[in-house]
């Protein structure tokens, strides 16, 4: 099941772009990647427009004096809660079901990358009973696994590029930063509190370093697909005008 | 630490966990068992040992290394020298020599900076092991380096000699067959593209010909004067393992799981058994012992064949039977991807003798 509906298709997919654009995997990697997103992109935006009406409603009148209202009553919080989530017809989890849905695209997606690259026997004996007849797999084998200075089959703590005797893992510097950036630069100004506050700087602060830390310790194609997806993600933001430079700023936002 | 951030960092741990789960990682073979024998032991890599196996018995003689290293494993099949050693490289870019009695390491080459998937081959005037680093490298029986040779592509299968010339060929996932001076590493010829890669070793006939199957559906015939194509023969799907030649016929399966039969003059078809009589992938290549053909399948199943086509027997494992059967002595050994049946023996009358579990459960 899930061979057929995900990996499959994702495989063959990139096999055949890899094939469209001159056997480069680095470059069939990045279209791959801009063409899921655009695929998954109505998804992005329903999770937008959720949580956009979620931080309206948290900076509604009614919401606040709920808050105030049952502060010592958790149970009744949380049902008046869900009360105004009806009458403003807001599905809670609207703005965290479109990630969840993501994720397996994600799982996918690496998966995908180290079946096509198949650096070890059982990876490409695997390989040859996933591709469908009308990919030219035998001519596209061995793919070439290089681009740029990397090494896509390999994670980067192999190979990292030399400097002053330092093994300098540019390409999960790179995922940090643009992990970093997109969580900035998306994250709407936080209304639930300090706590909240507290939890999405701790967010945007752990996040990038995991991420940092999957792409060195994965194969590097995974990486570039990380770097591709923030990237794209920030574009897609900045077309819809829903960046947020503020957060860039080391500036303090005067709670209200 | 603030217990929220606690939270928070736990369960990015658990998601790496789960990443790492779900993604299948370490835990998953990366191939299958490598098996050479010689008069009274079964050498076998699998995965983070080499074993030692008494032919007699189908008990363990010793493992190398005693304790597991998790970032090595090993699956070429290792190689007896000359002078009594065992040659056999590692997944962690190392090349080893063991002595064969004990399993104790003599020496180690580390230079290469990829795997070897390859088995070296091995013979008086040194060892020829090439690296998924794209690199031939030959060493002296003291491990020493002579030469290396960077070839445009990957190498997999162990190369073959010809004395008649003084070369040995290499085939290569690039699809091209290389023709090399063993001993300064010059290349003398490369074949052109031939359609697909080429996973197995080469079969050799002394009479000037190499036999390859390929990944583009083919079994073809190369001259040793300078790799031209002299026959192309079609098969249903890729060629993984190298032709096996005896006399003027070649046996080869693909991997839909046909059996072929070839004329190795001229190439053309003498018989196939078809994929639903076989039932599975045909990776290894077929052994074959005077008018028997033994050849094993990704359904677990191991066939004896007479050399019409014929099955005169079967034999059902639980792993998947990668690896091309070998011959020791009376026994055919079977090595399979099931761990607690790593090796088989069977007699040629297809009667189990013993079975080889690396891990046997303590009794209790």
């Amino acid at each position: 099941m899930w061979n057929t509906l995900i990996l499959d298709p994702m495989v063959n997919s990139l096999l055949w772009i890899y094939d469209l654009l001159a056997n480069n995997f680095g470059l069939a990697i990045i279209a791959f990647t801009i063409i899921v997103r655009l695929i998954t992109y109505p998804l992005t935006a329903q999770q937008m427009k959720s949580t956009q009406k979620m931080q309206e409603m948290q900076k509604s009148k009614k919401w606040q004096e709920i808050q105030k209202k049952y502060k010592d009553d958790r149970e009744k919080l949380s049902q008046e809660q869900m009360k105004l989530y009806r009458e403003m017809g807001i599905n809670p989890f609207g703005s965290c079901l479109p990630t969840i849905i993501q994720f397996p695209i994600i799982i996918g997606l690496y998966q995908a990358v180290v079946r096509a690259l198949a650096v070890t026997p059982m990876q490409l004996l695997e390989l040859s009973s996933h591709i469908y007849p009308l990919i030219p797999a035998a001519v596209l084998i061995p793919l070439n696994n290089y681009f740029l200075w990397l090494d896509l089959s390999q994670p980067e703590k192999d190979y990292g590029i030399p400097i002053a005797g330092f093994t300098i893992p540019i390409l999960a510097i790179l995922v940090v930063v643009s992990t970093y950036l997109q969580s900035k630069l998306m994250t709407p100004p936080t209304t639930g509190g300090e706590q909240g506050a507290s939890m999405t700087k701790a967010m945007n602060l752990y996040m990038p370093l995991f991420m940092g830390y999957l792409a060195w310790s994965f194969p590097s194609g995974l990486a570039l697909y990380f770097v591709t997806s923030n990237l794209v993600g920030i574009l897609q933001y900045a077309i819809m005008g829903k960046l947020n430079w503020r957060n860039l700023l080391p500036i303090r936002t005067p709670s209200k | 630490m603030k217990p929220k951030h606690l939270i928070l960092i736990f369960s990015i741990l658990i998601l790496a966990m789960t990443i790492s789960a779900c993604t299948g990682g370490a835990t998953i073979a990366s191939s299958w068992p490598g098996v050479t024998v010689d008069s009274d032991t079964a050498y076998v890599a699998n995965n983070r040992h080499v074993y030692a196996v008494n032919l007699s018995n189908g008990t363990q003689k010793w493992r190398f290394p005693a304790e597991p290293d998790n970032r090595n494993s090993f699956y070429a099949a290792p190689a007896r020298s000359p002078d009594n050693q065992l040659i056999v490289g590692g997944y962690n870019n190392t090349l080893y020599s063991l002595n064969p009695t004990n399993g104790i390491e003599n020496w180690n080459f580390p230079d290469a900076t990829n795997r070897y998937i390859a088995t070296p081959l091995v013979e008086q005037s040194g060892i020829y092991a090439p690296a998924a680093d794209e690199n031939l490298y030959a060493l002296d029986l003291a491990g020493k380096i002579r030469w290396e040779l960077a070839t445009p592509g990957e190498s997999w299968a162990a190369p073959v000699t010809d004395e008649s010339c003084s070369c040995l060929y290499l085939t290569s996932l690039d699809h091209r067959v290389y023709a090399v001076d063993p001993t300064n590493g010059t290349q003398i010829w490369e074949s052109e593209s031939l359609g697909g890669s080429i996973v197995g070793s080469p079969a050799h006939d002394p009479r000037g010909v190499l036999y390859v199957g390929t990944f583009g559906n083919e079994v073809i015939a190369l001259s040793t004067n300078d790799g031209k194509v002299i026959w192309r023969a079609p098969t249903e799907d890729w060629v993984w393992s190298g032709p096996t030649l005896t006399g003027d016929r070649l046996y080869v399966g693909d991997l839909t799981g046909n059996l072929y039969a070839f004329n190795a003059g001229d190439g053309s078809e003498i018989w196939q058994v078809t994929a639903d009589k076989l039932d599975g992938k045909i990776v290894g290549s077929p052994l074959v012992i005077d008018e028997d053909i033994y050849v094993g399948t990704e359904s677990g199943k191991l066939f004896n064949l007479d050399t019409s086509g014929n099955i005169k027997w079967t034999q059902t494992l639980n792993g998947k039977l990668y690896t091309s059967p070998t011959a020791a002595g009376d026994l055919i050994l079977v090595a399979s991807t099931q761990p607690d049946e790593l090796l088989t023996a069977f007699t040629r009358q297809g009667e189990k003798q013993w079975t080889f579990n690396p891990e046997p459960k303590k009794e209790e």
